[in-house]
């Protein structure tokens, strides 16, 4: 803007309360490192000799335990219980996956019988805790010592194989079979979700091109449902491989698992807690990190241009700060 | 084989007890080119997914290049086809939506691709000569790469009669190509139409377009409260109507 042919300077809006919140949060995350970081007195006493005379202070060691934690941190027993974690969380998340989106195209069947079962199974998964439903299949031996394969609704004693109930369920599979079936009732609502979201003129377009309902759904709904899908299966990962701590009700020793087992010989419960929470946190990070890249990929033609990858972000910010900077430098410079 | 390309007899359909189709007659000679006009809610898209089997008509008989459509006669009773019969039968109608309705994840060479790749088995090398070819026909041989998010309305629908053309159609069905496009992007559209009506291609127009009608169409259909109203050669039709029903709505879209 110019006045009289001179340059005139702009003011920007000063926001004064969103400067005051700013800088509570930030003392708010100040007193958080810092009491991370404390230090505790052990009850023990530290002496030395000065000059002949001999002076004492407390000895301190952190609030927090970072020595143990770094002790444990990487102990063999933790991580083969992370390893159990990810397999747990892993074989489930396929199981759920896989299962719900079969219930989603079922209960989208024009097939009330289809439709039907799909809404019940939601129903009844959904309804009962993920707890109860892993110690019943832990525990289905009790109902079923032995399974069979034959024909429905004859003897037994038709059937061709018989296999005891307890070899074919140990703890883990009993595990993944209860938070992969539990996990299938809500990826079908997801799954159902997507499916839906895509416009109708699109199965149109795919069948009047000659394509069968399934060649529809496999090339052209699905594609564009997984953008819609994608987002919250991220969260259902990432919720499962905190679900999966359940399993230690049922002895299969995962993260948290291995981390109690320490912690009931020594004692040591805070740091091994801390132990499981960081290893938690980062493969939260990773598979966060994993979910935007997968995000970016299926919003391909969705959106007019993809959104810039953090690193990208980071270079346009540092780009803007610097170009802020060389023109409030700029008359300076002029003068000089 | 018959002489005409769509037979339609006493072709009824409702929607939830609404009577939209009331017995239309109609037919479309081999090469040429028929509009129908009408009101909103006349069924002239619904008479048009019908003749794609996009939607099932309740009773009469629907022909296309001498075959019932989406029915099979057999001593003497009617079968409905299977999905993959019917299928194979609407791979040979091109059909172009007011929509547009482009595969929104895929690129505009791809969008022309798939179906000559996953109906037809043609070969993606192939597939995508073939396309590029019809890209240079509608004049997008610029635009391969880009999303359909990514174009203009007119170049968009333009992709989607290159798509319906990839499947080599013997008839093509448009229901209402130019309603969706601002104003000045109708010429664009039209234009490809008027060159695919030049080349020999039979095809059947929903349109409001008059001018297009009067200027292209062999045949001009008027509907009105699901039956034909008036029909003939769009000159005499369009200019000189002899209900009172089409020249009431003339007068309006004119």
């Amino acid at each position: 803007m110019t006045m009289n042919g001179d340059a005139v300077k702009v003011v920007p809006v000063r926001h004064y309360g969103r400067w005051v919140a700013a800088g509570f949060a930030l003392l708010i995350v100040a007193m958080l490192i810092h009491t991370l970081f404390s230090k505790l007195p052990t009850g023990h006493f530290a002496c030395q000799v000065v000059n002949g005379v001999r002076k004492c202070h407390p000895d301190l060691t952190w609030r927090f335990s970072w020595t143990i934690v770094g002790q444990y941190f990487t102990t063999s027993e933790i991580l083969h219980g992370l390893v159990r974690t990810l397999e747990l969380t892993i074989f489930a998340m396929v199981v759920g996956i896989v299962l719900g989106m079969t219930l989603a195209i079922m209960r989208l069947s024009p097939n009330r019988v289809l439709s039907t079962a799909a809404w019940t199974y939601t129903w009844f998964f959904r309804g009962t805790p993920v707890l109860v439903q892993l110690l019943v299949w832990y525990n289905i031996a009790i109902l079923y010592p032995v399974l069979s394969i034959g024909i429905p609704f004859t003897p037994s004693s038709w059937a061709l194989v018989h296999i005891t109930t307890t070899t074919l369920f140990s703890a883990f599979a009993a595990a993944v079979i209860a938070f992969g079936l539990n996990e299938a009732a809500y990826m079908s609502e997801i799954a159902r979700a997507g499916l839906i979201a895509v416009d109708e003129g699109q199965v149109e377009a795919a069948i009047s091109l000659g394509m069968t309902r399934r060649q529809s759904l496999r090339y052209v709904v699905l594609p564009q449902a997984m953008r819609v899908i994608v987002p919250p299966t991220g969260n259902e990962v990432i919720s499962m491989l905190k679900t999966t701590s359940l399993a230690g009700f049922v002895g299969v020793v995962e993260l948290l698992g291995a981390a109690s087992n320490i912690y009931g010989g020594n004692y040591e419960i805070m740091p091994l807690l801390i132990v499981a929470s960081l290893w938690y946190l980062i493969v939260t990070t990773i598979l966060s990190i994993g979910q935007f890249y997968l995000e970016r990929h299926f919003a391909k033609g969705a959106l007019r241009s993809p959104p810039p990858t953090p690193t990208q972000r980071l270079r346009r910010d540092v780009r803007g700060i610097l170009r802020k900077f060389r023109t409030q430098r700029g008359p300076l410079e002029a003068v000089r | 084989m018959s002489e005409a390309m769509v037979e339609v007899h006493a072709v009824h359909k409702s929607y939830n007890g609404i009577e939209v189709l009331r017995g239309v007659d109609l037919t479309v000679a081999r090469g040429e080119v028929t509009c129908l006009i009408g009101p909103s809610g006349s069924g002239k898209s619904t008479l048009l997914r019908c003749i794609n089997h996009l939607e099932k008509h309740d009773a009469g008989e629907l022909r296309v290049d001498g075959d019932l459509v989406g029915y099979e006669m057999r001593g003497g009773k009617l079968h409905e086809r299977n999905d993959k019969q019917i299928c194979a039968e609407r791979a040979r109608i091109g059909m172009v939506f007011q929509r547009f309705n482009l595969f929104q994840h895929l690129t505009v060479l791809e969008n022309i691709t798939i179906g000559q790749i996953k109906v037809k088995g043609v070969s993606p090398e192939a597939a995508k000569s073939k396309a590029r070819e019809l890209l240079a026909r509608v004049g997008l041989e610029n635009k391969e790469s880009q999303y359909p998010s990514q174009i203009s309305g007119g170049q968009q629908q333009r992709v989607a009669i290159a798509r319906a053309l990839a499947m080599e159609p013997k008839l093509m069905l448009f229901d209402e190509p130019t309603s969706a496009l601002d104003p000045e992007l109708v010429g664009e559209v039209l234009d490809v139409m008027k060159d695919l009506a030049r080349s020999g291609m039979t095809m059947v127009v929903v349109t409001h377009e008059m001018n297009f009608a009067k200027e292209v169409a062999n045949t001009v259909y008027f509907l009105d409260a699901g039956v034909i109203e008036e029909s003939g050669d769009p000159r005499e039709v369009l200019t000189a109507p002899k209900s009172e029903r089409l020249r009431s709505f003339l007068s309006k879209v004119l």
